[in-house]
Formats: structure tokens, C-alpha cells, sequence
């Protein structure tokens, strides 16, 4: 009898370091070649930082714009839900689970030169969105509005009904409700939100993928570096992204347990 | 000037919280409305407030109907259960944030937050987050930020509910000072009877969504209209009896736990009943005075008439808060429940086992038909 709690004990520390080791040795493996190429030499390029730095305006611009209509979303379907609310709540999710490919590819058929918006538009204005840093931030913000919908749901969620109804009991508009009472008690849960939707966003590769064109973002240029053997700069932007995600994690861990 | 509610209903996803409900309560008056949990006490404050839209029928304040205006254009105030504090404000803020939602010029805005926190003795608590104030001090402000508005209707859902008992009797008597000093209409939920008692001008009783008795705290309590109503009022002693004879002259008499009494409340058709008597109605009788209650001498009495009721032992002494004790009384399978002062305790040795004898008044045994009957109240 005496032996179970040994024998799973024994267990558990098997799949913890099997686990460590597995989930460790890619990192492992990236710092190595790093060092081994000169990762860092190779990120100080000219066309290297633009590549960054086009990602991080388009993941800033994407964030700031999902933000708004996230929260927007969250408000909606926590405080104002109608009938279908819920159908809704689902359609808006969709891109969560949608393979990043068919979203690009989803939205190259919506604005594309030839698509169902872009058509009117190209011939309307001689606005083409494919191909262009507002093609990048459109898919962006495709694929992370449903993260920040669902965080702003969480938040609203977490928040008292009797603070609403005393806001409203009070004399305050639904306006001043939302501003004065709703959004500074959801901050930490809205400002993590915010932190998880901008590291997707600089992450997101299949759907920017599909309507990039020639520009570059750091995941696709990792992708295209690698398959071209070039590892110095492959290596440099997988660590730079590596730091970033652990930054993220941190922060938003961080903002949890404050909040708590 | 009233504050009148008619049929006034509400469905939330096609179930049925409030039924009908109908009252007319004076202006300045305090009506409890007493029930059990998930009776629909709250949803039907929240109704008045405009929180809730109801399906049917009309609210009506002064003359003026509030089922055309928002929430913020009633001029009610409402004090929630859980006080519903903004945490990340301070008391002068939250109790200010009526008045800046309403655009209250600056000085208005002083003059009231002194006059008010003064009244509620919280003026050195302004600075504070809702955090660290205590229970009874959340409470305090909660009804500060409901004051300062001067609201014509005060609705309060159990406010002292998450209080201890000391606190309670503090903040009963503040709100009570508090009510009768701006002479504000009020609503008090509550499902504690001493509270309805204590704080109640008129006291409504509310079952799954029906208003089934309105009336005094002392018709509430002493004649309930249900057997619902005389069990959620804390009748302990509901007992069946048959009424022998109607006398003619507004008295009955009902054959109960194996005796007669006399009885000036009973209905007028039906004989099958049950009998309610309050546990503080009846009176311990000295042994040398207890002799069978001859019927025939008390016909004509008027309305005080005291029944004896002897034969009964102390099976059990549950002391209450204060200075009561419940004591329990049996003879044979009958039960009967009555307070007693811990001084008569004393002085007449009540002791487990031993055999008294009682005494209750004509009017205080209350008669109920045994017919069920589809009770709810309307307005006078």
C-alpha cells in the first residue's frame, strides 16, 4: 500500500523532466545556433530592422484597433446581449479556431483586388488594401479581436451587476457607467488582454502570410530565412520573439496576481 | 399623495417573478416587504427603481407615472444587499458620484456631502477606500450616496443582513432617525419578522411573486390571512382546531389541543381551522389559579377574555437573544411554544418537567379557514 505514493510520486518526476526536457531543448538548440551563427551580428541589418519595425507598427496599429472594437464587442454581448446574442458571440469568436491560412485567404477574397469590398474600392478610389501594411494590420486584427473580445467579456463578467444597477440607480447614463465605473475596474483584465493580443499579433504568421505579398514581417521572414539557410537572422528573430513572449507572459502574470 | 402600484408583473426568460402585485402606500410611510428567499422582494425594488422593466400594469408616484421614465429621472434611491460600494473610488467619491452624474454644481455638491456625512457620522471617513471600511461604516456610505441625492422613494434590500446583531440595532435606529427626519418614502426588503416589526409603518408579504397580506405590523403579525403568512411571521403555535359555536357577539368558540377557547378572530364560514397563537401571547399562570376554563362564564366577556389552557409540561428552555427564553411545552404528542422573560424564568422556577398552566386572550387566538384560497392583495 505504501508503495503508491512512491511509485506515482516517481511517475510525476518522470513526465516533469521528460516535459522539461522536450519543451526546453528547442531553446536550447536556438541559443546554440545563435551563438554558432552570430545571430546578433545578423539582426543589425538594414532590411532585418525594417522587417521589425514594420511588424511592430503593424502589431501596434492592429492591437490598438482590436482593443477598441474588442472591448466594444465584450461590452456589447455582456450588457446588451438580444436574442441570437449568443450565435453572434460564436460568429465573432470564429477566427480563434479558424486555421490562420483560411483567414488570410478569407480576406484576400473580401479585399482583394477582385474581392467582394476590394473590387468597389479599387474601382471607386484606386485604393488597393492587398499587399500593403493595411493588409497586415487587417489580418492581425482579424485573428486577435476575438482574444480581446473575450478578455473584455471576462472582465465585464468579473464585475458586480449591483455596481451597474447602483451606477444606474445613481442618476448615471450607460455612457458614464461604462467609463466611470466598468473600464477602471476591468483595467488589469483589459490591459492584459491587450499585452496577449499585441504578442499574437506580432506572431501571426499564416493569415498575414497569405496577404503580405512582398512585405515582411518577422515570422514570415523567419520562415523564409530558415528555408533559405540563412540561420544568423532566423536565429536572431526566433530569440527576439522568444523574449518578447516570455515579456508578455510575465507582464500579463504579473497584472493576474495584482489583481487578486 | 401615494406611492401606487398596480398589477405590476414581470417575467424574466418566460418565467414569472412578480404576479400582479398591488399596493398603495401613503407618502413618507416605510412599507417592509417581507418574504422568503428568491420571493421576488428585490427584483420588485428594482422594478421601482426602473432596473428592471415589468410587463404589465403601473407604478405611480405623486401622480406621476414612472413607468415612462428612466432610472436616472426617478429620483429614487436604492441601497443594495452588498451595499455596492465602487471599490476603486473613496467614500466622498462614491458618495459624490450621483450628484457629478446629475451635473450638481460644486457648492451643491459640498453643502449636501457635509450636511449628510455629518448626519451619518462618517465625515472622517471620506478619505477611505470601501475596503477598508467595516460592514456597518459600507453601510453608512451606501445610504450617504443615496441621501445626498434626496431621493423622493428610498429602497433598501436587506441592508443589514451582512451585519452583526450590534450593528444592526445602530443602523435600525439611524435609518429610522434618517427616514423620519427627510420624511422619505421607503421600501425595506427584509425577510427577518423583528426587523419588519421594529422599522415598518405598513409591512407587505410577498410568496413566489404574489403580494399575499398587506397591512399595520400588528395586523400582520396578529392576524395573519394564510397559514403561510402566520408561519413566515414567526407564529409558532399553529395548531387545527373546530369551531364548536360562533357566539353571536364576535366571539367563537374553537376546540384546539384538546381544550376550548375563546376566540375573537375567526372566519365566517367553516369550521375546520387552523388556530394561531404567538409564542409572547400567552402567560404563565400561577399554579393555585389553575382551574378548567368554564366556558359559560366567559361568553359574555368582552374581547379580553383569557383563556386557561393547564396540563402542559416544559420539555425544553431555548434561550433567545436578550432577555427571552422560548419554552417549549408538551402534553402528550401537543406542542406548544411560548416566550417567557428570563426574570419570570427565575422568580416561578421553570424547570424542565414541570406541569404550568397558561393564559391567553380571545383576541389573541386567531382563527384561519382551512379552505386554501387564492389570496393576493390589492390596493384600498
Amino acid at each position: 500500500m505504501k508503495q503508491k505514493p512512491v511509485a506515482f510520486s516517481a511517475l510525476m518526476t518522470i513526465v516533469v523532466l521528460g516535459a522539461g526536457l522536450f519543451f526546453g531543448s528547442p531553446f536550447v538548440a536556438l541559443l546554440h545556433s545563435f551563438v554558432g551563427a552570430d545571430g546578433f551580428s545578423a539582426l543589425l541589418n538594414r532590411q532585418v530592422l525594417l522587417v521589425v519595425v514594420t511588424s511592430l507598427v503593424s502589431a501596434l496599429m492592429a492591437t490598438g484597433l482590436a482593443a477598441v472594437v474588442g472591448i466594444a464587442l465584450g461590452y456589447h454581448f455582456t450588457y446588451r446581449k438580444k436574442t441570437g446574442g449568443r450565435w453572434l458571440k460564436t460568429f465573432f469568436s470564429l477566427p480563434l479556431v479558424l486555421p490562420p491560412s483560411a483567414a488570410g485567404y478569407m480576406l484576400l477574397l473580401a479585399f482583394g483586388r477582385y474581392g467582394l469590398i476590394g473590387a468597389p474600392l479599387y474601382q471607386a478610389f484606386s485604393l488597393q488594401i492587398m499587399f500593403t501594411t493595411t493588409a497586415l494590420v487587417l489580418a492581425q486584427f482579424f485573428v486577435i479581436t476575438p482574444l480581446m473580445m473575450q478578455a473584455a467579456s471576462s472582465a465585464f463578467q468579473q464585475i458586480p451587476e449591483s455596481l451597474v444597477k447602483a451606477s444606474h440607480s445613481l442618476g448615471a447614463d450607460e455612457y458614464t457607467t461604462f467609463v466611470k465605473v466598468l473600464l477602471p475596474l476591468s483595467r488589469p483584465v483589459l490591459v492584459a488582454g491587450v499585452i496577449t493580443a499585441f504578442a499574437r499579433a506580432i506572431g501571426e504568421f499564416g493569415a498575414t502570410m497569405m496577404v503580405a505579398g512582398r512585405l515582411k514581417t518577422i515570422p514570415i521572414m523567419i520562415y523564409v530565412k530558415a528555408m533559405g539557410g540563412d540561420a544568423g537572422v532566423a536565429d536572431g528573430l526566433s530569440l527576439l520573439l522568444v523574449l518578447l513572449s516570455f515579456l508578455v507572459l510575465f507582464l500579463v502574470n504579473f497584472l493576474g496576481e495584482k489583481r487578486r | 399623495m401615494t406611492l401606487l402600484l398596480e398589477d405590476v408583473s414581470l417575467q424574466i426568460d418566460r418565467n414569472p417573478i412578480l404576479e400582479q402585485i398591488s399596493f398603495r402606500l401613503p407618502i413618507g410611510q416605510v412599507l417592509v416587504v417581507l418574504g422568503n428567499s428568491g420571493a421576488g422582494k428585490s427584483k420588485l425594488l428594482e422594478v421601482i427603481a426602473g432596473l428592471l422593466r415589468n410587463q404589465s400594469g403601473r407604478i405611480i408616484f405623486g401622480g406621476r407615472d414612472l413607468g415612462t421614465l428612466s432610472p436616472q429621472e426617478r429620483k429614487i434611491g436604492f441601497v443594495f444587499q452588498d451595499y455596492a460600494l465602487f471599490p476603486h473610488m473613496t467614500a466622498e467619491e462614491n458618495i459624490l458620484f450621483g450628484l457629478q452624474s446629475r451635473q450638481a454644481p460644486s457648492r451643491e455638491q459640498t453643502k449636501w456631502l457635509k450636511a449628510v456625512t455629518a448626519e451619518l457620522k462618517i465625515d472622517h471617513l471620506l478619505g477611505r477606500f470601501p475596503a477598508e471600511l467595516s460592514g456597518g461604516q459600507q453601510q453608512r456610505v451606501a445610504l450617504a450616496r443615496c441621501m445626498v441625492l434626496r431621493p423622493e422613494v428610498l429602497l433598501l434590500d436587506e441592508p443589514l443582513s451582512a451585519l452583526d446583531a450590534a450593528s444592526r440595532e445602530r443602523l435600525a435606529l439611524l435609518m429610522k432617525k434618517i427616514q423620519k427626519k427627510y420624511r422619505v418614502t421607503m421600501l425595506y426588503v427584509t425577510h427577518d419578522h423583528n426587523e419588519a416589526r421594529f422599522m415598518g409603518d405598513q409591512v407587505l408579504v410577498v410568496d413566489r411573486g404574489r403580494a399575499v397580506q398587506m397591512g399595520s405590523p400588528e395586523e400582520i403579525f396578529s392576524r395573519p390571512i394564510s397559514r403561510f403568512v402566520a408561519h413566515f411571521t414567526a407564529t409558532r403555535n399553529i395548531l387545527p382546531g373546530r369551531i364548536r359555536e360562533r357566539c353571536g357577539v364576535g366571539q367563537a368558540l374553537v376546540e384546539v389541543v384538546g381544550v376550548q377557547l375563546m376566540s375573537t378572530s375567526f372566519p365566517v364560514q367553516g369550521d375546520e381551522v387552523w388556530v394561531c397563537i404567538r409564542p409572547e401571547h400567552f402567560s404563565f399562570v400561577e399554579a393555585s389559579s389553575a382551574v378548567s376554563l368554564q366556558i359559560s362564564d366567559k361568553i359574555s366577556d368582552e374581547m379580553s377574555a383569557e383563556n386557561l389552557i393547564s396540563g402542559y409540561r416544559i420539555s425544553q428552555i431555548i434561550p433567545q437573544s436578550g432577555v427571552t427564553v422560548l419554552v417549549e411545552l408538551m402534553r402528550r404528542r401537543e406542542r406548544l411554544m411560548v416566550f417567557a422573560s428570563n426574570r419570570r424564568v427565575e422568580e416561578w422556577g421553570l424547570l424542565v418537567g414541570l406541569e404550568v398552566s397558561l393564559s391567553v386572550a380571545g383576541s389573541h387566538v386567531h382563527c384561519l379557514s382551512r379552505q386554501p384560497r387564492d389570496i393576493y392583495c390589492r390596493p384600498q
